[in-house]
């Protein structure tokens, strides 16, 4: 990729963002027609609100991880930071009974692994890929370490209103979800931090010669990866009402396949946060679908691995043809 | 040069998961009075060799500049495939045809969503790793399956003139894919597809052909791998294999294989695949609390990686 | 610096090494699924506290990545080099650790199965409950507070695990017993909260009116009890466990009963039949303890946390 790439990519990638968009607008679009065909349970309000508030959760974890992604890295941590954070926030929850502490123990921890991540990918120089795998395994054992096999249950009504609380009739989560979109929109389109973080991926010896300090700048993606890892972990936290060493499991590769489905380039430079909620959506939809229509639960993994390769293989396609 | 980066350069012949693989056995040997048994030296490097039929390929794949996350699920699918097979024919050469006929499907199916559709190797893995799991346990409905001849628990029990069949197979599968590496042309043409796609082309060599073939070679390695994990258990089931990829290329990283510029060594990831496993094995010996052992397995790879990382140069 | 680093490993080795301690008492190796559900620790926490009493020494073996059949064999075959006196075993799999059985077996090693039955090997004897009596009497407990009628969703456990298809043998058996009763689903939640809370929002999409939830287990049951909540709609509950948290829900009404399956006992007695058998002292071949559903009549001596509990002897058990 030569600097005359990088020069022209910024105007054709805004026009070829916004077709990947549509297009996938469009799939989740006739999910719901198809859906709301085959089940009427669909269509009724509060199934809306369930998927809508899945979909949030899912969306949180992927957001800051599709930064993470956009400079071309990878995150595996993801699910065990949000297993660390949610254990540390319950405990100083249930000690303190104050969801101010809690909230800012899970969003901290969140944080400081993001850190770390960051840390050992620039400092250390370790392959992203290896660094948050390492990390992974690190972050499980101390979770499970420090809860024993024990289960924290039981928060203040106040702290629960994150997860199960409403707002003029729509739930919590999904007034969250909307608020990190726009945060997150105007972070990566808006920002020169933002336009910075597509530059590395993009091209990052061309980014570094333009002057774009790389290495704090992939600090701050993994931060706010593990940042929204925190956030997440006290909805979910919110929602079920009690935190075991397990919360985190199974959880990073769905975030990981909401950032692909949703359009974003694991070559990086490319990709829009929008993208990954439309792709948390499509997901939740399939297994919002597939429990309505009391599909055999084993068929899951497949319809996701289907779905997946489809939404990529439509993604790669179209950006083949914009080029 | 400063008397760190002299030290540094001094020792580069070192990589990091031979130093930590002769930490790790010095430690262990010290501390352990079971470690340095026959016994115990034969069980690390059998346990290994599961991993390592994994391993080998996932170099070549990492290699090219891509991944393969779907081998564990193969592997699981396969030894279902197997061990369905053999309970229903009593054939034990039908039964293994089956297990190498599921890891090829799967790894062409991989190698056309990587060449043809041009999907990149970690969503087009991560979707048959689902298509894989989700067969498994269509099939299996959960359960174990079971009621296989134990004639096939001889292969991961059995020996030959003392040696464990099983480091047997392992060997003859390190030897071929070292040779198919690093004295066939088809092994140069790999080398090429990690970082100068343009070479082969210019050759007339067709990439997409090449790429097939290393997942199908992956896919091969699963099936054979299959077999393994099916006399180990004596049956097959649904999770036996999950997550085996991530270690697989865990291995294949720590080993030195880099992930970019197509960088590959075979022999590292061996190596990697025993650090791992002396590991595992030596704070079994210790008794070493469970959450401690899995902490310990992140620093492993984290300090192997650090390592190498303050031999390369900036 | 690189021999600097070597140091500090080494060190930080035989440290360890020293913490852990030579043990000349009898040391008894405990294998159990994982670290994260609170059944396994309870067992674990059992086997603590009878070996504290015995004056034995227990070591802990659980898989780092939970469940994992092919870590469990291996786990089993590092322990079989250190020759422990003897192995308290909780399968991953009943069927799939068999070869596990049979090299404990062939070294020699006496071994105690509890929780999970094997589907073979020589056992010195097997502690259990009976996950299909458990699910009987709690069944009947849910349907008989439901006053004999309407309609019920059963919440499953794992696919594939022993413990499950027992105690949705024992719901749906319960169920017959009620004519009157109509089964409207039956979805697996894994025996975990998450996916639970999911499936039964989803369940109560389909279902505008839902009675009764039997869960396989305790966090199922709270999950579809935060379900409700969420959703404003009532049903009657019954979970297994006997958990702290199901007791606390019991006693504030939330939750009808919970059966009692909790690891604490299994833990004690299969340490201490295995000491017992070391010693040369009788044991018996079997221990299936009787089924037991926590309600609010009875909840009291569970609110002790496991921790704080004293082992039963054999003598409590086998007179009972």
């Amino acid at each position: 990729m030569s600097a005359a790439d990088v020069a022209v990519r910024p105007r054709l990638a805004l026009s070829s963002n916004f077709q990947q968009g549509l297009y996938r607008i469009l799939a989740a679009a006739l999910l719901c027609m198809v859906l709301s065909g085959l089940s009427e349970a669909f269509m009724t309000q509060n199934n809306i609100l369930n998927v809508l508030r899945q979909t949030a959760l899912l969306f949180l974890m992927a957001s800051g991880l599709t930064l993470v992604i956009l400079t071309a890295g990878l995150d595996l941590s993801v699910g065990a930071n949000i297993g660390l954070s949610a254990c540390l926030a319950a405990s100083v929850i249930k000690t303190s009974d104050s969801a101010v502490l809690g909230t800012a123990t899970g969003i901290g921890c969140g944080m400081l692994v993001g850190l770390a991540n960051g840390a050992l990918v620039t400092a250390l120089r370790i392959p992203s890929f290896i660094a948050t795998y390492g990390m992974m395994w690190m972050l499980t054992g101390i979770t499970y370490f420090y809860m024993a096999g024990e289960t924290i249950h039981g928060f203040p009504p106040a702290f629960r209103q994150l997860g199960i609380g409403y707002l003029l009739g729509i739930p919590m989560p999904i007034y969250v979800m909307l608020l990190f979109l726009a945060i997150g929109t105007f972070f990566a389109q808006r920002t020169v931090w933002g336009q910075q973080v597509y530059a590395i991926g993009a091209n990052p010896v061309a980014a570094r010669l333009s002057g774009v300090p790389v290495p704090s700048r992939l600090v701050l993606v993994y931060t706010v990866s593990g940042a929204m890892a925190g956030l997440a972990s006290l909805i979910i936290l919110a929602r079920i009402n009690s935190a075991q060493g397990d919360i985190g499991e199974d959880l990073t590769l769905p975030a990981i396949a909401a950032v692909l489905v949703g359009g974003t380039s694991l070559f990086g430079g490319s990709g829009t946060v929008i993208g990954t909620l439309i792709g948390a959506l499509i997901l939740t939809l399939v297994l919002n679908g597939m429990n309505l229509l009391q599909i055999n639960a084993s068929w899951q993994p497949l319809v996701t691995g289907v779905i997946v390769l489809l939404a990529v293989w439509i993604s790669t396609r179209t950006r083949r043809m914009n080029e | 040069m400063s008397d760190a980066a002299a030290a540094t350069t001094a020792l580069p012949r070192v990589p990091g998961v031979a130093f930590a693989l002769i930490v790790l056995c010095t430690g262990f040997a010290v501390t352990s009075a079971g470690f340095v048994t026959p016994t115990n030296i034969a069980n690390i490097l059998v346990q290994s060799t599961i991993l390592l039929l994994l391993a080998l390929p996932m170099t070549l794949i990492i290699m090219t500049e891509g991944l393969d996350l779907s081998m564990g699920a193969v592997l699981t699918l396969a030894s279902i495939a197997l061990a369905i097979v053999i309970i229903s024919t009593g054939s034990f050469a039908l039964a293994l045809l089956a297990a190498v006929a599921v890891g090829l499907c799967f790894g062409f199916a991989n190698g056309l969503l990587v060449s043809v559709l041009d999907i990149p190797p970690f969503i087009a893995t991560l979707g048959t790793l689902g298509i894989a799991q989700g067969l498994s346990l269509l099939a299996t409905d959960g359960q174990s399956v079971v009621g296989i001849p134990r004639s096939i628990e001889g292969i991961y029990s059995g020996a030959l003139v003392g040696v464990p069949l099983p480091i047997v197979i392992a060997t003859l599968a390190y030897g071929a894919t070292h040779v198919l590496l690093y004295q066939t042309r088809f092994g140069a043409y790999i080398c090429a597809l990690g970082g100068n796609r343009e070479a082969l082309r210019v050759a007339g060599i067709s990439v997409r052909g090449m790429l097939i073939l290393v997942y199908l070679f992956a896919g091969l390695m699963a099936g054979f791998a299959a077999l393994l994990m099916t006399a180990r258990l004596n049956s097959a089931h649904p999770t036996a294999g999950i997550g085996m990829e991530f270690d697989a290329i865990a291995a294949v990283a720590v080993g030195g294989t880099s992930f970019e510029r197509g960088n590959g060594w075979l022999f590292g990831t061996l190596l990697g695949v025993l650090a791992v496993g002396v590991l595992r094995n030596g704070l079994n010996l210790l008794a070493v609390p469970s959450s401690a052992q899995v902490a310990s397995i992140g620093a492993l790879v984290i300090i192997a990686l650090f390592i190498d990382g303050l031999r390369r140069e900036p | 610096m690189k021999q600097h680093l070597a140091t500090g490993v080494a060190a930080a080795v035989v440290l360890f090494a020293a913490g852990t301690g030579f043990a000349a008492d009898e040391t008894i190796a405990v294998f159990t699924k994982n670290q994260t559900n609170p059944y396994f620790q309870a067992v674990r926490v059992g086997a603590e506290t009878a070996a504290k009493t015995l004056g034995v020494k227990v070591e802990q073996y659980v898989p780092t990545k939970p469940d994992s059949i092919p870590e469990q064999l291996s786990q089993v075959e590092d322990v079989i080099v250190k020759k422990p006196n003897a192995i308290v075993f909780i399968p991953v799999d009943y069927k799939a650790l068999v070869p596990a059985v049979e090299k404990i077996n062939a070294a020699g090693i006496p071994v105690t199965n509890i929780t999970d039955r094997a589907a073979s090997g020589n056992f010195v004897a097997f502690v259990g409950a009976d996950d299909y009596a458990i699910a009987l009497a709690t069944g009947r407990a849910l349907l008989k507070a439901m006053g004999g009628r309407g309609n019920v969703i059963i919440l499953e456990g794992v696919k594939g695990s022993l413990t499950a298809s027992d105690r949705l043998r024992g719901f749906t058996d319960a169920i017959k017993e009620f004519p009157e009763v109509k089964l409207l689903a039956s979805q697996p939640a894994n025996f975990q909260r998450l996916p639970a809370l999911q499936v039964m929002e989803n369940l109560m999409q389909s279902f505008p009116t839902i009675d009764g939830v039997l869960a396989a287990n305790d966090p199922m049951a709270i999950g579809a009890i935060e379900a409700l909540d969420g959703a404003n709609r009532k049903a009657l509950v019954v979970g297994i466990n006997g958990s702290k948290e199901a007791v606390d829900l019991i006693k504030s009404g939330k939750l009808v009963a919970s059966g009692d399956f909790n690891g604490f006992i299994q833990g004690c007695l299969g340490v201490e039949i295995a000491v017992r058998n070391l010693r040369k002292e009788s044991t018996p071949k079997e221990i299936i303890l009787k089924p037991v559903v926590i309600d609010a009549t009875n909840s009291s001596p569970y609110e002790t946390p496991v921790e704080q509990r004293t082992c039963p002897t054999l003598a409590d058990m086998v007179s009972q």
